[in-house]
């Protein structure tokens, strides 16, 4: 067991140094998407910024809280983004029948599929999550004590695991209508949501982004539970039994798929 | 001991009859109108270590399907299937370490790395030692002198080259077994010879199991011994490649560039020539179908192909030839007809 993880360990290190040293070859498309990534994120805080200048409050949040909740959210998103990409091109291998070579080495499935991609510019990501992590809890006078590190990595283990589900579902559905993209989408789309505190949505949303679609999870049950811990709902102290129970079912869901899976003539 | 069992396999798909137009297709989404596809049927078969099988069909036959329930990527129907002592289905990552696959025209490799970083993350992830690395990449060398490659990308590789890399990369780490599907395709004849020397050599040395699915007979005939026939999901023929061969061989079809080329008068000048060999009486066809080449189609065993080809060469002014491929459709249908009976 134990030797099989240093196995696969070594092997995934092997794996993305080489696909690294392959991407740098188109060093335009590393730069030009990296920047568009930081813009992006940046819009993103602009219209916060511009929110908060006319009402003071989001339901009780003030924008640097909500800052926070915006950098929790970014740094949850990495894991998923910096290895999970792949996932975005299942359909294209599933569709064209390049799915099978993934069957013929003595591998996890999931781990050589998720191998052979992986996005850099999500480490530009973690680092600008990272960034507006510590200007808003300065802002806020938040002291960083033992309990609130280990805190703060378990709840944000347990989110990352939260959105590697929900893509990994999504995704899933190509294995049986072979055209997922627009459940993809909406998945990616839902989870846009996850950056803004979820009391802002009445009972049917918060509802269904609690318990059905756990989105809440990914980013502002853990916040409250730094921010506002008297306020915090018993919810999160279960997030990562959330987390890796979601994870389990996104793994069999794959798992079925795989061995549903016939692959196209040749 | 076989190394391959397969017993009573076959697998169906349910298959939606669609309908035709928008309303049709409009109407498929709501169907339950369902037809079973038995894409491998009832079929039975053991190889042997050491064995090179063709295992032979037209398009859909249901050649892909079995080998992909033998790799472990179908479950099937019903039926028993053991590789190597393992179910695939259940064992597969098991499986996969004692089995080398090139499947269709896909490359394996690491399309952006170098060819020779492919050749080390194999190495890895089938945990090959030093030491047989380096016996297996200089016994590649040897056979294929793929060194110059090594450096290039899989991405710039000819579609022969990359084939070439694509089966040794599948014998490195010493499987028991390897399947090739259609290895050949699409290459052209001299790169065609080189790959089934390496793949004769490769069995010879390790005694590698060797799986070969192709619509090449020249592949059937340059490598195997025995061959299975697979044709709509059931086994036409399972033996030896000798009695089939003469089916096979029965027809060539040699393809001339006569010049100065005349039409009719030309193509009478041709089956003149050969009347003169051979009689009248000879079971042959001369024909044009395209301008300026002729077919000239006989029995192998009425006239060796080489034969007529030397006479032919020598009594008329012929400025290229071809020798056409046999069509596997053929053979089949002569197999149904009761030749082999």
């Amino acid at each position: 067991m134990f030797a099989n993880l240093v196995h696969y360990g070594r092997l995934y290190l092997r794996l993305e140094a080489q696909y690294i040293k392959a991407r740098m070859n188109y060093r335009v498309d590393f730069i030009v998407s990296s920047i568009g990534m930081i813009f992006s994120n940046i819009a993103s805080l602009a219209v916060f910024w511009v929110l908060f200048h006319t009402i003071p409050h989001l339901a009780g949040w003030t924008f640097e809280e909500i800052l926070f909740i915006y950098g929790f959210y970014l740094l949850a998103v990495s894991p998923a983004q910096i290895f999970f990409d792949h996932i975005w091109q299942l359909r294209y291998h599933l569709m064209e029948g390049t799915f099978i070579k993934y069957y013929f080495r003595p591998l996890n499935m999931m781990f050589y599929y998720m191998s052979e991609m992986v996005d850099i510019k999500g480490f530009a990501q973690v680092v600008l999550g990272g960034a507006v992590i510590a200007y808003a809890s300065t802002q806020l006078g938040l002291t960083w004590t033992a309990g609130r590190i280990g805190l703060m990595i378990l709840t944000l283990f347990s989110a990352s695991l939260v959105v590697i589900a929900i893509l990994v579902i999504a995704s899933c559905a190509a294995f049986w209508t072979l055209q997922s993209y627009s459940i993809l989408a909406l998945a990616f789309r839902l989870r846009e949501f996850a950056q803004y505190p979820t009391t802002i949505f009445d009972g049917f949303f918060r509802f269904l982004f609690t318990y059905i679609i756990p989105i809440g999870f990914i980013a502002f049950y853990p916040s409250q539970l730094m921010l506002r811990p008297q306020e915090a709902s018993w919810l999160i102290y279960i997030s990562p039994v959330v987390g890796i129970a979601l994870f389990a079912l996104a793994y069999l869901v794959w798992s079925v798929g795989v061995n549903s899976y016939s692959g196209t003539g040749s | 001991m076989a190394i391959i069992g397969v017993k009573n396999l076959s697998k169906h798909f349910k298959v939606l009859n669609r309908h035709e137009g928008l309303l049709g297709a409009a109407r498929d989404l709501f169907s339950t109108d369902y037809r079973l596809v038995k894409a491998v049927d009832d079929i039975s078969f053991q190889i042997e270590p050491g064995e090179i099988v063709g295992y032979i069909g037209p398009n859909g036959a249901g050649k892909s399907t079995t080998i992909k329930m033998m790799t472990g990527i179908l479950k099937p129907t019903e039926g028993k299937i053991e590789v190597n002592g393992n179910v695939p289905f259940k064992n597969r990552q098991k499986n996969a370490q004692n089995m080398g696959v090139i499947f269709g025209q896909r490359t394996q490799l690491w399309w952006d790395l170098p060819v020779i970083e492919s050749f080390k993350l194999l190495k890895e992830i089938y945990r090959v030692d030093q030491e047989t690395y380096d016996h297996q990449m200089g016994m590649f060398n040897e056979l294929a002198d793929l060194k110059a490659l090594y450096p290039q990308t899989v991405r710039s590789l000819s579609l022969g080259q990359r084939m070439l890399c694509d089966i040794t990369a599948s014998f490195l780490h010493n499987p028991k077994i390897v399947f090739l599907d259609e290895p050949t395709i699409g290459l052209d004849i001299s790169i065609k010879a080189r790959i089934r020397e390496l793949i004769k050599e490769l069995n010879r040395t390790h005694n590698t199991t060797i799986i070969l699915t192709t619509h090449d007979i020249g592949d059937v005939e340059a490598l195997c011994s025995r061959i299975i026939i697979i044709d709509q999901g059931h086994i036409l023929y399972d033996g030896d490649i000798k009695r089939v061969n003469q089916l096979f061989g029965a027809y060539r079809t040699l393809r001339v560039q006569v010049r100065p080329y005349k039409g009719e008068q030309t193509i009478d000048q041709v089956r003149q020539t050969l009347v003169e060999r051979y009689g009248e009486d000879r079971d042959f066809t001369v024909r044009s179908r395209e301008m300026g080449w002729i077919n000239i189609t006989f029995r192998q065993d009425e006239m060796p192909l080489l034969e007529v080809l030397n006479y032919a060469m020598s009594r008329l002014p012929i400025r290229d030839v071809q020798i056409v491929e046999l069509a596997l459709e053929g053979v089949i249908r002569r197999i149904y007809e009761g030749a082999l009976q």
